[in-house]
């Protein structure tokens, strides 16, 4: 099946969630479980609370399903949107005690995403995100997908990359801005 | 701050809803960023932008399975469906079930327009279309916004791969169609209604759908054939 038959499908079972369709909601789950739970799984580096924030991320998509628009967002990147805030939020009320990360273990787990996203297969919207990613001075792209992926704070990111806190905001402030400006070309 | 010091203030505004998508802010900055969003669309728009930029990456995070009992206790943790609806919405789709087949998707699609269209805080009364065909088959269910200003339609049957265009008139008494806009075959779609039009979807109007040539009706009147139609009705 072609990408976007699957986007498609994936909105009519959106909007028959919201129609308090049970069955609707499985099909929702087989399809996208797999990718939310590595989403989820990625910025917590951890298995249990992970499954906590996957559960709590489908109750969400169950009660928020009438907000979806299918003409103004894809689905998956609703969910995935709903998947990072829920994990960001455990991990922030996780460190709000003042530990932050461990910065080996967080580096132990994450990938070259560079190489990752040049294995996908690479959709119009990537390709566009992945040329003006390359546009960025290479430490500010590489900040921002640390940040993304890992849903790090600008001070566990100034830690893992060694640089003062203060420059690691404006890399990465710098590097939105620069992005913001070539998406929109 | 001196970080800060050489990023113009526009920008600055700008940024916060990056920064709050790419998950850089701490806990108390995500909340009020979360509450910001409620009064301010542009906030709101701003950070949808880069929710659909952005969220491309999160292809680079290979896929796990999660262990088999997820599903179970998800499915504990929502409430029954029927229990959350109003009663009325159930007997006012009752009439449906003689349509046979089709009532099956036909409910499905309308419970979905209505659940779209926010039916449960609506003000005032919705408005619903079942669009049928000459045979009687019901192809669309459409659905007024509660604010009147926006039609939702959903697609009741699966079209045939006809390749023209799909589009829905407006029919007011003793007045030519007006057209709202073209329908994508097999999907939801929500449609703005033209704001010279938005208090005439009364009961008094009835919505029709014709095939028409790739792009839309050339003439602004429909050319094809009328292949669905029906009254708006409130529920």
């Amino acid at each position: 099946m072609d990408a976007d038959a699957t986007r498609s499908q994936l909105a009519a079972a959106l909007v028959r969630v919201a129609g308090g369709d049970r069955a609707a909601l499985r099909i929702v789950y087989q399809d996208t479980c797999a990718k939310l739970f590595g989403v989820c799984l990625r910025i917590l580096k951890d298995r249990s609370e992970a499954e906590d924030v996957l559960q709590d991320v489908y109750v969400t998509v169950w009660r928020k399903a009438a907000t979806f628009d299918p003409g103004r967002a894809s689905p998956i990147t609703w969910m995935v949107a709903i998947a990072r805030n829920r994990a960001i939020d455990r991990l922030r009320s996780r460190t709000a005690g003042g530990r932050l990360e461990p910065i080996e273990a967080a580096d132990a787990v994450s990938d070259p995403a560079p190489a990752a996203v040049e294995r996908v297969e690479l959709a119009q919207q990537h390709q566009r995100l992945a040329r003006c990613l390359e546009e960025l001075d290479a430490r500010h792209a590489s900040a921002i997908r640390a940040a993304f992926l890992d849903g790090a704070t600008y001070e566990e990111l100034a830690a893992r990359m060694n640089v003062p806190l203060g420059t690691m905001k404006s890399w990465i402030r710098r590097g939105l801005l620069k992005l913001r400006a070539c998406l929109e070309r | 701050m001196s970080d800060d010091d050489t990023i113009d203030p526009a920008d600055r505004g700008k940024l916060i809803a990056a920064e709050y998508v790419l998950g850089v802010l701490g806990a108390e900055e995500r909340r009020e960023v979360e509450r910001r969003l409620a009064q301010e669309p542009a906030l709101a728009s701003e950070v949808a932008f880069w929710e659909e930029r952005l969220g491309v990456l999160a292809d680079a995070v290979a896929p796990v399975t999660p262990p088999q009992h997820t599903w179970s206790q998800i499915e504990a943790a929502i409430p029954a469906a029927a229990a959350a609806r109003p009663t009325s919405l159930w007997q006012s789709l009752a009439f449906w079930r003689g349509f046979g087949i089709a009532a099956a998707a036909l409910a499905a699609a309308s419970i979905a327009a209505l659940a779209y269209v926010g039916l449960v805080p609506a003000t005032r009364a919705p408005l619903m279309a079942t669009l049928a065909g000459t045979s009687g088959q019901p192809n669309f269910v459409a659905a007024v916004t509660a604010t009147g200003d926006n039609l939702i339609v959903v697609p009741a049957t699966l079209l045939t791969s006809d390749p023209r265009a799909i589009e829905l008139w407006l029919i007011l008494p003793n007045q030519r169609p007006r057209s709202l806009g073209l329908i994508p075959p097999g999907q939801p779609i929500r449609l703005s209604i033209p704001p010279d039009l938005a208090g005439r979807l009364t009961p008094d109007a009835a919505l029709a759908v014709s095939l028409e040539p790739p792009g839309g009706s050339p003439t602004g009147q429909p050319t094809g054939p009328v292949i669905a139609s029906g009254k708006l009705t409130g529920l």
